[in-house]
């Protein structure tokens, strides 16, 4: 908790820095008042609408997934935290199920890729106009403002309000809903899972096959069959084993240990 | 399941394909945009870090044409939020 709310000094822009011309590698709405970086998904719609490749943002999606794959989402994505956040409040909680996770994909490639791609940024379902993310910090910001200044305030869509609505609500009863079903950033880390330089180390001789794991992992996920899953976000909860058998690897100490 | 050695071999393939391309959008790429000045069209070059920043207020926006235009004239002022 205390990593992601320390990175929260990166991404809200304490400083007042606006370097909106680079992305961030987390899911944060560049229209936030607070918002240092770019969204990266923003910029790959907004690009594929002009028909424009995204170097940066692919480019930087790519390394930083290499080195770490979904830790982003599980220790830094801000997002994230205020989901982490929400699940502290103690109301019954709903598990999903496994499959669910597959949606991420059909968001990623609808909603970022295809429609911005052929139909542009006004179509309905182009990613920046159903998002969460900017409805909460941005688009419920700039509505507040343009009331205190007696401005016409300019709501955003009824889906988009519908999707706030839905999100802010399951966000009590459901773990990370949105990283668990529809991020579509997320979608792209997890892609990296099984390859990045930090992963998720399962010692086979120190498993008692107590299954621990499966009720510290609340992501319905069986660490030690598959520990790089991709539905896994990387919180770390299931290295907290008694036997150790599941901790946080990297090819760093497997390229030392070789010499 | 991957091992090590080939663990290794596509994190530092990956690294650098994703380094590369950060480079080259950060320092090399950029893009013509037609702008609008006192009511004459202007070809710009935008570097692909100002046409990020630029997109994020939705202050470029591709026409039927395959061009991309901007959505406001030079001199004026940039849009401040993103339309969406």
């Amino acid at each position: 908790m205390w990593i992601q709310a320390a990175f929260l000094l990166v991404w809200l822009d304490p400083a007042g820095l606006r370097m909106h011309t680079m992305c961030s590698p987390v899911f944060h709405c560049y229209a936030c008042p607070l918002a240092t970086f770019a969204c990266p998904i923003g910029v790959i719609a907004q690009f594929g609408a002009l028909h424009v490749f995204p170097f940066i943002a692919v480019g930087l999606l790519i390394a930083v997934g290499a080195l770490f794959g979904t830790l982003i989402c599980g220790w830094v994505c801000p997002f994230g935290f205020l989901q982490d956040l929400a699940a502290k409040v103690p109301t019954p909680k709903f598990d999903l199920p496994k499959f669910t996770g597959y949606f991420r994909y059909v968001v990623l490639i609808v909603t970022v890729l295809a429609v911005p791609y052929f139909f542009g940024e006004e179509h309905p379902l182009f990613v920046c106009r159903v998002c969460p993310a900017g409805a909460l910090e941005a688009a419920v910001p700039t509505m507040v403002g343009q009331a205190i200044n007696s401005e016409e305030v300019i709501w955003p869509s009824i889906f988009k309000l519908t999707i706030l609505v839905l999100f802010l609500f399951s966000i009590f009863f459901i773990k990370r809903p949105w990283c668990r079903v529809l991020c579509p950033l997320g979608a792209i880390f997890s892609l990296f899972n099984r390859v990045s330089a930090f992963f998720l180390r399962f010692n086979d001789d120190k498993c008692t096959h107590c299954e621990r794991c499966h009720k510290l992992c609340e992501y319905g996920i069986e660490p030690e069959k598959t520990p790089n899953d991709l539905s896994c976000i990387r919180c770390l909860e299931c290295t907290r084993c008694s036997p150790d058998a599941l901790n946080l690897g990297s090819i760093f100490e497997q390229a030392k240990g070789k010499k | 399941m991957v091992n090590k050695n080939t663990k290794i071999l596509i994190f530092g393939l990956l690294l650098l394909l994703g380094a590369a391309l950060l480079g080259y959008g950060a320092f090399f790429h950029s893009t013509n945009i037609s702008a609008r000045q006192g009511g004459e069209a202007v070809l710009l070059a935008k570097s692909e870090t100002a046409l990020i920043k630029e997109a994020s207020v939705s202050g470029v926006k591709r026409d039927e044409s395959g061009k991309i235009k901007q959505t406001y004239e030079i001199g004026e002022k940039a849009p401040e939020t993103c339309s969406t």
